[in-house]
């Protein structure tokens, strides 16, 4: 019977058809031998793709890595966090100050207020002992005529609905006369030191009323809403600090267009436009303008002090060729697009964002998408062609799938978990690194829940959580304790705050102190109401979840109800966090390397939406957090940052946890790789740097065909 | 007969319109947003998150969501919220991704169920057939990722190959004969585990039909004439009881999207099952949406060609 | 003729055996499938052990499954305390670890019995809602099926169309959405997967009972005048059943499976609900710390739903007259 034989012969041949393609595939052993271009192919696996390749536009980390490859900003840090110039040479910071001439002050003497008068007692003034420090800052000073500007102002109005709604009304601002002065240095103080000359309250009453025009129709209450911002918007003394740089000649971007100032106006410029929706407009709106001097020279001038601004200029470098408005016109023609479309067209939509551009040691090659993104290195690279030829980025969404690639060699290089690194020190095929990084883990309470407002009661919790077992057990000791809002590895973190100690009795004793009686089924009571909250986080991180489980054990232990959840990240947000409907939340924060902590901690910032969400409020540290983020000088600025830190944690707004070790399994056979000059090489193990990057160096990385011998 | 075709469409076309409109309503009325519009990064600003939300007409009325959704999509404009690439693109070519895996095993379950099935009906009763009925529930009682991860990990550990993604990383640089055989490995565990399911269902239909077929009375006819036993059952019998399998033909189709959303995470293998779940962990509307009614009108598509072939197959029914 | 006939008679009814209720007669085909009874027994074991699940790990704490014990974290099965370290109230009440212990420490046989009660309440609580919309709609379908809707179409047609287009939708995918859309919650996932399970019913009970209407005993029935209600309940329902019956035993295994699926995905019933899904889905990314973690849920969903659907042909093929007789 034919049909029967082909019934029973079709799977037959199938399966061995299947099953023999076993032989044509590589095996770790002998990946590289067959194919020497593996050697210098690297893969590193992520567990999410990237959404958008423009340095202006990505906001997630698979992104930003690709992105760090492809572009490249005016600085970046150096081995000790310190800044360093990549396609800037050279920076300088100076200041220019502005002063109103306020007609309706007087002098201390009591003389009347004019332009030419001020700058005269001033420039006397600075002859005198008592202003040297003043006088050797200041480089000149003249009268700036008035002027007369028009601004929207953003307010709040009724909606239809009667709900608040923002809005915007356009004004007309007659600035006075002002002295204008050119500093060398920035000085937040500037004008504090010149009150014995102006007066003290010089700064005060400016009859704002009298210089500002509204057009008409407008309600006394928006007039209102709009004088209540005018000094802040106009200020009487301006601190305009200034930011020169001067920029690597010579480099190209990767279609062989040179590097030049107008691409540093350009991507500033497409930052700050409105269509582009860019996350990065907090870190830009501080600027002014930003002006070219020449080819290769631009001066940033900022509107007010922000000495955290200048580590924004760590952002990749757009190409103003590829993207300016007649490059996006072509997009448009090319793309054949409708005309609704191209009404709506900006640089979102533009193919850019899947071809990235730029000026890196990388060129970008192709994405595919959830599959992969392949960069080649960049052969005329500035700084010297990379070690590796190929880099590739692997998209596997799944802990367990990546680390099963890793063990078959079709990945190099996943963040592999605690419990994993504590198995691969085990395996003398790799090799390990664990260093600090800038990100933390805590929980933090709503300060404003009456339950949990006392200091007191949080440093109680704090205490009964065993952290030291949770990092030995829980993270392998891929974790250090940490006491404060810095990341460890900086200069701004305090060493000398001790950590809460374990200490589940003294924690009771703390609670019951404060009135807390045990009650009959072991739980605190207090008024008759236990002593009761919710803790909660977000799906998808499963090291919090076990932070969470380990607090709610740990609290019942001393008597305290602890209930759990766990919500989708957006859920979370929305309607726990944003509108700080939560009572405790575990949670991590990845820091920048400035002491900036405004958007995390200052009162101000604790309204729906917005990050302080625990709703930290202590006026001394308000005061810090702002004249951290005006000051200047290193120094005093980590003076500072010190007290800061010592202040958030007499408040224990948060139980700081630990600061994870960030850490990198390798092949042995992936060395650093140094070029002599006669082109020979000589091979070094890979190390981190001081500050704990890993891949510092990675440009000089390579797979050998043997493990080496160090 | 085109009459019939012609209303049968004309049908599903009402249906999928309706299958859309609930969809739509469903996944807008469901809490959470997508999450362009609450990233994780710290610097989002309200202003630029109603912005975002205006963009992507978040804050409109639910039936000019919908106009808008339905013309994008006729345009061919509709754009993930995710990267703002065009969702028809996207899924065309997770769709090529999805195919193979799909033939593969649609192939491995026809070949292996077929014989299984009328071995198990002919030795009624018998050891083979309480065994492969065992087997067959085994199968479906497993939780796929369950065995998937035992196999994997056997295959990794064991033979030291990659048997993630579509195809071995770093294999730009072999010949053509390698790189296609890489592929072809990379389909065998992915399209056997999602096989395994339809092979155990498959082959107790096809028991279950031989069954029914032979105690026909044309069959006891056949094998009265004296008939040899393979004549009788794969001239006589097998020809009736495949009838209604022509019409699952059909049916299989809308497997290409569903059927696959854990094999594709597991294997990381980038087609619409992947596409789907990796849409909806980011919230992306326009993908998910999509996605659902394409899935809709693949299963639409598939009963309507299985309605069709039938009609052709068996002459007893007329398409009227 | 008499005496001669009688004693033949007698004899006839001595060698007829009784007449068997068609519960007898039930109970008489389903024991004779020996896998079916070996599974109905691990079935009836499993509700046991589900519902001492629930009393000795939430009313009477016999079994905490929520101590966590960091020194005694990845302890593989059988194994003992570190008795020295740990304290002495949070020591596991058999003086083992039956299953092993997972990443926190917890008692594995602890969280195993509290998940059992969950996953198996899944599974009913998700087929009892689709049997019931599906029985109604089927009913509805069925009995009342000609009465005419605004002129424009019957009862029947409307909802044998919204079957269809419930049936058209990718029902796992669709699941998936709409679990992760919703917040989080064990009632979300029972009824979201109980309302995207009700078409196969509907279509049975419709179909069985428009086959019914027309057999002579309905038919009688409704000539006797009997009341609407009497019908539908003492006469259609019963019999309209049996399929009923199969379809729950076999929606019940497909529903575990299906939320042990979401549970892999991420979207399944969250802390601090264990279930055998979450449980399986928390042991994977340790399967070569800790395989036990992986295999022991794994293999009891396994169990659980192969007993299910054994348990499930067991029934259709003692319900099934037709194949019976064969």
């Amino acid at each position: 019977m034919r049909l029967k034989r082909w019934l029973l012969l079709a799977p037959l041949l199938l399966t061995v058809f299947l099953l023999q393609s076993y032989f044509w595939v590589p095996t770790y052993e002998k990946q590289a031998t067959g194919n020497p271009k593996r050697l210098v192919t690297y893969i590193e696996g992520s567990i999410g793709d990237a959404k958008v390749l423009n340095p202006i536009l990505n906001a997630d980390s698979a992104s930003s890595n690709i992105v760090g490859h492809v572009f490249e900003g005016l600085l970046d840090l150096d081995e000790n966090l310190n800044l360093r110039g990549r396609l800037a040479t050279k920076w300088t910071l100076s200041e220019k100050a502005y002063l109103f001439v306020s007609p309706s002050n007087r002098f201390p003497d009591g003389t009347e207020v004019s332009g030419p008068r001020l700058v005269n007692r001033i420039r006397s003034a600075l002859q005198r002992a008592s202003f040297s420090v003043l006088a050797e800052n200041v480089k000149g000073m003249e009268v700036v005529p008035p002027t007369s500007l028009t601004q929207k102002i953003p307010i709040q109005e009724k909606g239809e609905d009667g709900k608040p709604k923002r809005g915007e009304v356009e004004i007309t601002f007659n600035m006075p006369e002002r002295v204008a002065f050119s500093l060398h240095q920035v000085d937040q103080d500037f004008f504090a030191r010149l009150m014995p000359v102006i007066g003290d309250r010089y700064l005060e009453n400016f009859p704002y009323e009298k210089f500002v025009q509204f057009p008409d129709g407008i309600t006394p209450e928006i007039k209102a809403q709009v004088r209540a911002q005018l000094s802040g918007i106009f200020p009487v003394a301006e601190h305009n600090p200034i930011i020169e740089f001067s920029l690597r000649k010579g480099v190209r971007f990767h279609d062989g267009h040179e590097f030049d100032a107008g691409d540093v106006k350009f991507t500033y410029e497409a930052i700050m436009n409105p269509n582009n929706l860019s996350p990065r407009t907090s870190d830009f709106e501080p600027i002014k303008f930003v002006k070219i001097l020449d080819s290769h020279k631009v001066q940033v001038v900022y509107k007010r002090l922000f000495s955290p601004a200048i580590n924004a200029w760590m952002m990749g470098i757009l190409p103003e060729h590829l993207l300016n408005k007649k490059a996006m016109q072509q997009e448009m023609e090319r793309r054949e697009l409708s005309d609704a479309a191209r009404e709506a067209f900006g640089m979102r939509d533009s193919q850019f964002n899947r071809h990235p551009v730029g000026s890196g040691s990388y060129r970008f090659v192709e994405w595919q998408s959830d599959e992969f993104i392949h960069l080649e290195r960049f052969e005329t690279y500035w700084e010297g062609p990379a070690e590796y030829h190929d880099f590739f980025m692997r998209i596997i969404p799944d802990f367990f799938t990546q680390e099963v690639e890793f063990h078959a060699g079709a990945v190099d290089d996943y963040s592999a978990q605690p419990h994993q690194v504590a198995r691969y020190k085990q395996d003398a095929q790799y090799q390990n690194f664990s260093s600090l990084g800038f990100g933390y883990t805590y929980i933090g309470y709503n300060n404003r829940r009456p339950l949990l407002s006392d200091p007191e009661v949080r440093r109680a919790l704090g205490m009964a959580i065993n952290v030291e077992e949770f990092i030995k057990y829980l993270l392998y000791g891929e974790g250090e304790r940490i006491t404060g809002p810095y990341p460890k590895n900086t200069q701004w973190n305090d060493p000398s705050v001790a950590p809460l100690p374990y200490d589940p009795e003294g924690a009771k004793a703390i609670l019951l102190k404060l009135g807390w009686e045990t009650n009959a089924d072991g739980w605190l009571e207090k008024d008759g109401k236990i002593f009761e909250f919710n803790l909660i986080t977000n799906n998808g991180n499963p090291i919090r979840k076990n932070i969470m489980i380990i607090a709610q054990n740990a609290w019942k232990k001393i008597g305290v109800k602890c209930n759990t959840q766990v919500f989708e990240w957006a859920v979370f947000l929305k309607d726990f966090v944003n509108t700080a409907q939560f009572d405790a939340v575990v949670l991590g924060w990845g820091m920048g390397v400035d002491p900036d902590l405004f958007q995390l901690w200052h009162s101000s910032e604790a309204g729906p939406q917005q990050l302080n969400f625990v709703g930290y409020n202590n006026p001394k540290a308000d005061d810090l957090i702002v004249r951290i983020r005006q000051e200047y000088d290193v120094a005093r600025q980590r003076d500072m940052a010190h007290q800061l830190h010592e202040q958030i944690y007499e408040d224990q707004p948060y139980t700081f946890l630990y600061a994870p070790l960030e850490t990198k399994v390798l092949d042995k056979k992936i060395v650093l790789v140094h070029r002599g000059e006669d082109g020979q090489e000589t091979y070094e193990k890979i190390y981190p740097t001081k500050t704990g990057n890993i891949s510092y160096y990675f440009k000089k990385w390579r797979k050998l065909e043997m493990t080496p011998n160090f | 007969m085109l009459a019939y075709i012609g209303r049968n469409i004309a049908l599903r076309v009402v249906l999928l319109f309706i299958v859309s409109v609930l969809i739509h309503g469903l996944i807008h009325l469901a809490p959470g947003e997508p999450s362009a519009v609450d990233p994780s990064n710290p610097r989002m600003k309200p202003q630029d998150i109603a912005k975002i939300r205006a963009a992507f007409h978040l804050d409109d009325p639910l039936y000019l969501q919908y106009v808008y959704w339905v013309r994008d999509l006729a345009r061919g404009e509709l754009k993930s919220f995710k990267d703002n690439q065009p969702v028809l693109g996207k899924i065309w070519r997770r769709f090529l991704n999805s195919l193979p895996l799909f033939i593969c095993s649609t192939l491995i379950v026809w070949t292996l169920a077929f014989p299984v099935g009328i071995q198990a009906a002919i030795r009624r009763g018998a050891v083979f057939d309480r065994s492969s009925t065992l087997v067959a529930y085994a199968l479906i009682s497993f939780p796929g990722f369950f065995l998937s991860y035992i196999m994997i990990l056997g295959v990794v550990e064991v033979f030291h190959v990659p048997v993630i993604g579509l195809r071995t990383f770093g294999m730009e640089g072999a010949t053509g004969a390698f790189q296609f055989m890489d592929r072809v490995w990379h389909l065998v565990l992915p399209s056997l585990l999602g096989a395994l399911g339809g092979i155990a269902i498959l082959s107790r239909y096809v028991r279950s039909q031989m069954l029914e077929v032979v105690s026909q009375d044309y069959v006891r006819t056949a094998k009265a004439k004296g008939l040899h036993q393979d004549v009788v059952i794969y001239r006589h019998a097998l020809r009736n009881a495949l009838l209604p399998f022509i019409t699952m033909f059909g049916l299989l189709i809308p497997g290409l999207v569903g059927g696959s959303v854990i094999f594709e995470t597991i294997f990381a293998w980038p087609g619409l099952g992947l596409l789907g779940y990796e849409a909806i962990l980011s919230r992306d509307f326009p993908v998910i949406l999509t996605l659902n009614v394409f899935g809709a009108m693949l299963t639409l598509l598939g009963t309507l060609v299985s309605d069709v072939l039938y009609g052709v197959a068996d002459p007893r029914i007329r398409l009227e | 003729m008499n005496t001669v006939n009688r004693p033949v008679a007698s004899v006839d009814a001595e060698k007829l055996p009784p007449p068997e209720t068609p519960w007898q007669e039930f109970i008489r085909v389903y024991k004779k499938d020996r896998l079916a009874v070996v599974s109905s027994i691990v079935l009836a074991i499993l509700v046991v052990v589900g519902i001492s699940g629930k009393v000795f790990t939430e009313w009477v704490v016999v079994f905490d499954a929520e101590v966590v014990r960091l020194p005694d974290k990845f302890l593989p099965p059988l194994s003992t305390p570190s008795v020295d370290i740990i304290p002495a109230p949070d020591l596991p009440q058999l003086g083992v670890y039956v299953f092993g212990t997972d990443e926190l420490g917890r008692d594995v046989f602890a969280r195993m019995l509290q998940g059992s009660f969950v996953s198996l309440s899944i599974g009913f609580v998700a087929v009892g809602i689709s049997v019931v919309v599906g029985i109604l709609l089927g009913g509805l379908a069925g009995f009342f099926g000609n009465i005419q809707l605004l002129k424009i179409m019957t009862v029947d047609t409307l909802i044998m169309r919204f079957t269809d287009v419930m049936l058209c939708i990718p029902t796992f995918f669709l699941i998936l959405t709409v679990v992760a859309l919703l917040p989080p919650s064990i009632y979300n996932i029972m009824i979201v997967i109980g309302l995207f399970g009700w078409m196969g019913t509907c279509r049975f009970v419709r179909a069985e009972i428009l086959a019914l209407r027309q057999q002579d005993f309905v038919v009688a029935a409704e000539a006797l005048g009997l009341p609407k209600a009497r019908i539908i309940f003492r006469h259609l329902v019963p019999n309209a059943l049996a399929p009923v019956l199969v379809s729950t035993t076999i929606g019940v295994a497909t529903a575990i499976l299906t939320e042990s699926g979401l549970s892999f995905l991420g979207f399944g019933v969250q802390p601090p609900y264990a279930t055998w899904g979450n449980i399986l889905t928390d042991g994977k990314g340790f399967i070569f710390d800790a395989p036990w973690l992986f295999v022991i849920p794994g293999m009891a969903i396994f169990v659980v739903v192969l007993a299910f659907n054994i348990v499930g042909e067991g029934l259709r093929e003692a319900l099934n007259p037709k194949l019976r007789r064969r």
